[in-house]
């Protein structure tokens, strides 16, 4: 990894952290790219039946793409934070193109891997999820911003708290209201 | 929803859930009060939370991963919202970012560039390009893209245009190789048009090239990303700093960017400043691609493409299609020269030139359909004023600025585009810094670690007291030359311009700049007891450093062996990347005997100094040679180029001399088929003996593709061009044969007779008399300078001009065009008593029978010279080549004898 990129993702951190929020749109490709790029070459060094994990791959992001030496966990937490925004993209446009792709295709389904599989209904599910999520954003941004951290980033709600500086406490309380929000709104649809 | 009401919904939501369920209407009875609306919205979050059970609990990113993986696709940003444009679909990415397909907000499609964040994070280059592109907004031209927004949502820089439907000039290329020339010229014009309506505004593009040409199926040509390559120009390469960076970064580029280094002009390339100019140049790039089906400027590396650029001349298109006009060769080659104060200063001049060929073309097209029309008695003639591309009846509008309305308003169309990898965009810009910084090192550096284009052998000095070493002294020079010379990487001047610096105290600089060189090898040889002691010194003459020097003794029959090593170093030396091939051609033994080989160089020694005994000994020599190893194709060619002379200098009859040179020829090519001066002479004997016009093209193609230094294959095919009346492209091969032999008086010579059948006296008698002034000795200036003077009416000068060739030659043809001169000044019995001369001579040795036709003529006895011209037909006088351009001819055209004549020697 070259020192100029890490560079660059590092300082894009800290403007974030700092309440740029123009940074995290100029981070997100460049993650995304170093995902990518990981998960493609686990991909060929591994041979098949091994479960590629998410957590493990934007852990290696993490300490590839970001100066460890002037790091402190902020920046780790929003490391993680753009790495779910990134998950979220990649997933909804998946589930985007799975569903149209599946509308002329028959009744296949993708398999993910054990016990997670995107069928038609998930698919068309993720991406009314995300759609809804939008609409959330647009009325409680932190409500939909806490979502995105635990459903598509993974995270647990201290992490979670870490990236808001909220406590855990109001993450929770942000949960459920979203949760029930979103359901409805799935449910009404 | 206001927050307040928000607020208040989550805070009943909150508390209402921390409580038991029965407890909880009460809870809302009392909160809401009368509000039903608040009421009926807590409740009904409360029954979703009720039954979304596992709803998002487990997280989906594990899945991710596996998509990642999965995913060869860029990332997405299809369904979202830019500022006021929603993105529809991804059709493609340039150097500057990715491109989408998107509506605006009344519902237009539209093309969304996205700057790639890595330019964008350069603040001063997004001012400059902001500045810029405020510029291109105002550009109004039908062969532009319309820009109808440039601005930035959040973080996110975008441009919005037109949407083209059709086709890149690239994809269309990749499908078809090359385009018609009726076609090329169409959609040169439609570019040269936006250019120079570009250019008048102040706009340069910087970035010309096929990817950037959009053809649309209706025939209008749109040149896109106008002044963006100016973001990329102010990117610094901090990212490529170290040396492992800089060698990956250029090894990556070569599949990517390479693209975009090809029509880079040579200041571009170099990092230097760039102007209008650039463009011009571009333009001419694609306008060659087009037309050959190659790029002029191509190698494995970005280094090579680079230096390609800088330093080559592209071959001549018409290599390529035989139907390419000879304006356009020009044209191509006014915008492809290397210095741009030579070039198309603005892009409107370049559009007049094309335009005014296009109806020329069209004009021809139009005589050739009425005239038929005539011949076949139908009154047939197509409509004026209607415009229709040439070589097609099918009626086009033309399309540029000049010509009324467009219609690009319904402009409705997907964009078509080269789908890129994302990183493409990263790594071609990283290119675009790598090739300016290998362009300025390999221009700038002043050590010995730089790849070396070009080198002139000088004859190696003879420092033996024995005058007869001196053969060894300028074969080692002449074979270090051939040599070298096979390597196409590699300019190296020819043997004729080196050797006349022969004998003579030289500056080596100076030569250097004179024959247009970075390096010279001079060198001595020198006879010690048994041993020849042979040094050599290769000078870097950019800064007088020894680039390299050595010294051997070897046994005299050990240098053969000698060479091929000294031209190993050399190429090392110089640092050049020779293929398998190259370096096997470098050290192939002509011959498996030193003793034939030594034969050989004395042959060559005595041959090329074209007297009439010397000759004589030369090829006595090379029979030697020949006899002990009948395989020696160099021998053989040896022996043709004795011969061929003969013919054409001495009062030799053709058929003598001519025929041999021919089967030596055919013998050297049988032995070795990649040997490029044995199809250069056969080029040669085909031409001047054979007439057969085709075959001697074939030949010196062969000639110029198994090695472009061949100077023999330029000369014999500039010959060829000129006396088939391909003028233009005949001055273009001249001028690349004289780079490789800049103080050849043959060479000089010819490009002024050239010049002279073409019409262009002024040129001709210009260049004429510099090849006089580089030696006023060589009888052939003098004689192609006489007839300039008969045709313009310079009477007296003329007379003179052809004296001094007689006395100089003591050749009939000399005394010919004196008689030829003398009668056209009026000067009738001075005239007829040269014809008496020529007429006594006849009766000793033979005078080739066009001489006398020529005499005959001028006294106005055409009957005569035509029979005289018969004769000459029949003894395959090698003057009768002149035929078809020659000047003195012209009145006999119309003869029936003369027509049929010109009939059998394939030369209507």
């Amino acid at each position: 990894m070259s020192a100029s990129k890490q560079d660059e993702v590092t300082q894009l951190l800290v403007r974030w952290s700092e309440g740029d929020t123009g940074a995290i749109e100029k981070l997100t490709p460049l993650v995304y790219d170093e995902l990518r790029r990981l998960a493609h070459k686990y991909i060929k060094r591994e041979r098949e039946g091994h479960t590629l994990q998410t957590t493990a791959l934007v852990h290696e992001a993490y300490v590839r793409l970001v100066e460890q030496k002037s790091v402190h966990w902020q920046n780790r937490a929003h490391f993680f934070a753009v790495s779910a925004k990134v998950m979220r993209r990649i997933l909804v446009d998946y589930a985007r193109k799975s569903g149209s792709a599946k509308r002329g295709g028959g009744a296949q389904k993708v398999t993910l891997d054990e016990g997670a599989i995107i069928s038609r209904g998930r698919a068309s599910e993720l991406v009314a999820l995300d759609e809804a999520l939008q609409g959330l954003g647009e009325i409680h941004p932190r409500r939909s911003k806490v979502v995105e951290l635990r459903y598509f980033g993974g995270m647990n709600n201290r992490e979670a708290a870490e990236v808001l500086k909220i406590s855990e406490a109001s993450i929770e309380r942000d949960w459920r209201f979203a949760k029930a929000w979103l359901y409805r709104e799935l449910q009404q649809q | 929803m206001q927050p307040e009401r928000l607020e208040k919904i989550d805070q009943l939501f909150q508390s209402a859930l921390d409580l038991a369920p029965e407890q909880r209407p009460g809870f809302l009875d009392q909160g809401c009060a009368s509000d039903q609306e608040l009421r009926h919205e807590v409740e009904s979050l409360l029954a979703a939370h009720a039954q979304a059970g596992n709803f998002i609990e487990d997280s989906a990113s594990e899945v991710a991963a596996q998509f990642l993986a999965e995913s060869s696709n860029e990332f997405s940003l299809v369904g979202r919202s830019i500022g006021q444009y929603k993105i529809v679909a991804r059709i493609g990415a340039g150097g500057m970012g990715e491109v989408y397909l998107a509506t605006d907000k009344m519902g237009r499609k539209v093309a969304l560039k996205l700057l790639t964040a890595r330019l964008i994070n350069d603040e001063q280059g997004v001012a400059r390009f902001m500045r810029e592109a405020q510029a291109v907004l105002t550009l109004n031209h039908p062969n532009i893209v319309t820009v109808y927004d440039i601005g930035r949502a959040d973080a996110t820089h975008y441009i919005a245009s037109e949407l083209i439907e059709g086709q890149s000039l690239r994809e269309r290329l990749k499908l078809q190789g090359e385009i018609k020339v009726a076609e090329a010229l169409e959609i040169a014009i439609q570019i040269s048009s936006a250019l120079a309506a570009a250019h008048q505004t102040g706009i340069i593009h910087r970035d010309i090239k096929p990817e950037n040409i959009m053809l649309r199926p209706d025939g209008y040509v749109k040149v896109v990303d106008f002044g963006i390559a100016k973001l990329m120009e102010g990117q610094k390469p901090t990212a490529v700093a170290t040396d492992v960076t800089t060698k990956v970064m250029v090894k990556t580029a070569e599949g990517l960017a390479i693209g975009t280094v090809h029509y880079m002009s040579p200041e571009q390339a170099r990092g230097l400043p760039v102007d209008v100019r650039t463009d011009t140049w571009s333009l001419g790039v694609i306008i060659y691609e087009m037309i050959a089906g190659r790029r002029p400027f191509d190698g494995e590396t970005v280094a090579d493409v680079l230096n390609s650029l800088i330093e080559r001349q592209p071959p001549p298109l018409f290599r390529f299609s035989a139907d390419v006009p000879e304006t356009l060769e020009w044209i191509v080659n006014k915008a492809l020269r290397k210095e741009k104060g030579e070039r198309y200063q603005t892009a409107a001049e370049l559009l007049t030139d094309l335009k005014e060929l296009r109806r020329r073309l069209e004009f021809a097209a139009e005589q050739e359909r009425t005239g038929s029309a005539e011949r076949g008695g139908v009154s047939q003639v197509a409509t004026k004023g209607e415009r229709r591309t040439f070589g097609s009846a099918e009626p086009v509008a033309d399309r540029t600025a000049d010509s009324g309305p467009h219609t690009t308003s319904s402009a409705e169309y997907i964009v078509n585009e080269i789908k890129r990898h994302k990183r493409a965009s990263l790594i071609a810009f990283m290119a675009i810094l790598m090739v300016s910084a290998v362009g300025a090192y390999l221009y700038f550096s002043k050590t010995n670690d730089t790849t070396i284009s070009s080198i002139a052998v000088l004859p190696f000095t003879n420092a033996s007291a024995d005058q007869n070493m001196e053969y060894l002294s300028d074969g080692l020079s002449e074979n270090l030359i051939n040599a070298l010379s096979q390597l196409p990487i590699l300019k190296v001047i020819a043997r004729s311009s080196t050797f006349r610096y022969k004998g003579k105290e030289v500056d080596p600089q100076e030569v250097a700049r004179a024959l247009g060189v970075q390096t010279i090898l001079t060198g001595r040889v020198e006879q010690r007891g048994e041993n020849l002691v042979v040094s050599a010194e290769l000078m870097d003459a950019r800064d007088g450093t020894q680039v390299w020097g050595e010294q051997y003794s070897r046994k005299a029959g050990d240098i053969q062996a000698l060479q091929e090593e000294m031209a190993h170093t050399i190429s090392e030396k110089l640092r050049l990347r020779l293929t398998g091939a190259q370096e096997r051609q470098l050290t192939k033994h002509a011959t498996q005997s030193p003793q034939a080989y030594q034969l050989y160089m004395k042959g060559r020694y005595h041959a090329l100094k074209l007297t009439r005994a010397e000759t004589d000994k030369g090829i006595n020599y090379f029979q030697q040679a020949i006899e002990i190893d009948p395989n020696y194709a160099l021998a053989f060619v040896g022996l043709a180029l004795a011969y061929l002379p003969m013919a054409l200098t001495s009062g030799v009859p053709s058929w003598e001399v001519v025929p041999k040179a021919k089967a030596a020829a055919l013998r050297a090519i049988e032995i070795d088929e990649t040997l490029a001066e044995g199809h250069a002479t056969l080029g040669s004997t085909s031409f001047w003996y054979d007439w057969d016009w085709q075959a001697s093209e074939k030949q010196c193609l062969r000639a110029l593709e198994l090695n472009p230094n061949s100077a023999g294959g330029r000369f014999s095919y500039a010959h060829l061009l000129s006396n088939t009346g391909r003028h233009e492209q005949a001055l273009a091969e001249i001028k690349l044969s004289r780079e490789l032999d800049p103080l050849s008086l043959l060479t000089n010579a010819l490009e002024g007779q050239i010049l002279f059948f073409a019409g262009k006296y002024d040129e001709a008698l210009d260049h004429l008399q510099k090849t006089i002034d580089l030696d006023p000795n060589f009888w052939l200036s003098h004689l192609v300078i006489s007839r300039v003077y008969s045709e313009i009416g310079m009477h007296a000068e003329a007379i003179a001009a052809a004296k001094k060739a007689g006395e100089l030659s003591g050749n009939s043809q000399s005394n010919a065009y004196r008689a030829y001169a003398l009668a056209k000044a009026g000067k009738t019995d001075e005239a007829r008593a040269v014809l008496d001369e020529l007429l006594k001579l006849s009766a000793e040795r033979y005078v080739p029978p066009y001489n006398f036709a020529i005499v005959y003529n001028a006294l106005g006895e055409s009957g005569k010279a035509l029979d005289y011209l018969e004769k000459g037909y029949e003894q395959k006088d090698v003057r009768m080549v002149f035929l078809k351009v020659e000047p003195i001819w012209n009145s006999l055209r119309s003869e029936p004898r003369f027509l049929d004549l010109m009939k059998r020697m394939r030369l209507e």
